[in-house]
C-alpha cells in the first residue's frame, strides 16, 4: 500500500522539477509564472498524498492544500498586475530586458 | 497493483507529460492549454485519492485561471502563435541541472523515508466535506481568515500596480497654463 504513496510523491517531485526548470529557463514573465504554478502543483500532490495515505483523519492536510491554491491564485493576480505595469512602461515582459530592476 | 494505483499512475503520467509540453511548444496558446491539461490531470489525481472536494475545486479553479493566462499570453508575447520559432529561454544547462537535482532529491527522500503503514480507508465525500468545513471554521479559522484578507490585499495591490501612473506635476502645469 505504501507503493501508491511513493508513486504520488514521485509524481509530485517530477512536477516540482519541471517547474524549477521552467521558472529558471524562461525569459518571459508569464512563462516563469507557469513554472511556479507547476512547482506549487507538485507540492499540492504531495500534500494530498500525505493526507490520504498517512493521516486521513487530520483535515489540516486538506486545509494546507486550500492555502496553496490561494497562493496560486494570488501569484497569478499580482504577477499579471506587474506584467501590465511592465508592459505599459517598457512595451515588453521579457526578463532579459529588465536589468534595470536589479537596483 | 490496485485499480486506484493504475488510475493514479495514468493521471500522474498525463500531468508530467503535459507539464513537459508547456515548455517544449513554441505556441503560447498550446502552452497555456498544456498547463490546463496538466492541472486538470492533477485534479483527477486528487479524485483518485478520494479528496473529491479538492479535486473538483482544482479542476474548476485551473480551468478559469488558465483561460485568463492564455488571454494574457496572447496579449503580451512577441510571437504568441509560435510561427516564428523564437527561442524564449536562457541558461538552459543550469536550469536542467537545477530541475533534475530538485526532482532527484525529492524522489530520494520519498524512496528512502520510512513512511509506515498507509491508511486503507477514508470516510465518504459527504463526511469529508463536513469535517473540512468544521476544520475551516474551527481550529484553522485564523488561517482561513488570513487567506481571505491576503486575497483582498492582493486584489487591491494588483489593481493599484496595473493602473497607469498619472504625472501630477505635468497635469498641474497644464491646468496653470490654461
Amino acid at each position: 500500500m505504501t507503493m501508491i504513496l511513493i508513486l504520488a510523491l514521485v509524481t509530485g517531485a517530477i512536477l516540482f522539477g519541471i517547474g524549477v526548470y521552467g521558472a529558471l529557463s524562461q525569459t518571459n514573465l508569464v512563462m516563469i509564472m507557469m513554472g511556479v504554478e507547476l512547482m506549487l502543483a507538485g507540492a499540492m500532490v504531495n500534500l494530498v498524498a500525505f493526507w490520504r495515505f498517512l493521516h486521513p483523519e487530520a483535515y489540516s492536510g486538506q486545509m494546507f492544500v486550500l492555502v496553496v491554491m490561494t497562493v496560486m491564485a494570488l501569484e497569478m493576480a499580482v504577477g499579471f498586475g506587474v506584467a501590465i505595469a511592465r508592459f505599459r512602461a517598457k512595451g515588453s515582459v521579457e526578463m532579459e530586458e529588465a536589468e534595470d530592476l536589479k537596483g | 497493483m490496485t485499480v486506484q494505483m493504475i488510475f493514479l499512475a495514468f493521471f500522474g503520467g498525463a500531468a508530467v507529460w503535459f507539464g513537459v509540453v508547456v515548455f517544449r511548444t513554441h505556441s503560447m496558446v498550446r502552452s497555456a492549454l498544456a498547463l490546463l491539461f496538466s492541472q486538470t490531470a492533477i485534479g483527477a489525481m486528487f479524485l483518485v485519492m478520494q479528496a473529491e472536494f479538492l479535486g473538483v475545486l482544482q479542476i474548476m479553479m485551473m480551468a478559469t485561471e488558465m483561460s485568463i493566462m492564455a488571454i494574457f499570453m496572447v496579449m503580451f508575447m512577441m510571437d504568441p502563435g509560435g510561427l516564428g520559432g523564437m527561442d524564449m529561454s536562457h541558461q538552459k544547462r543550469f536550469s536542467i541541472g537545477a530541475g533534475v537535482s530538485a526532482a532527484v532529491v525529492a524522489i530520494a527522500v520519498a524512496l528512502l523515508s520510512d513512511w509506515g503503514p498507509a491508511a486503507e480507508q477514508v470516510v465518504d465525500a459527504e463526511a469529508q466535506t463536513r469535517a473540512l468545513g468544521m476544520e475551516l471554521l474551527g481550529r484553522s479559522m485564523m488561517i482561513f481568515e488570513t487567506a481571505g484578507i491576503t486575497i483582498l490585499t492582493a486584489m487591491i495591490a494588483a489593481t493599484a500596480v496595473a493602473i497607469p501612473v498619472q504625472n501630477l506635476s505635468s497635469k498641474d502645469d497644464k491646468e496653470a497654463s490654461e
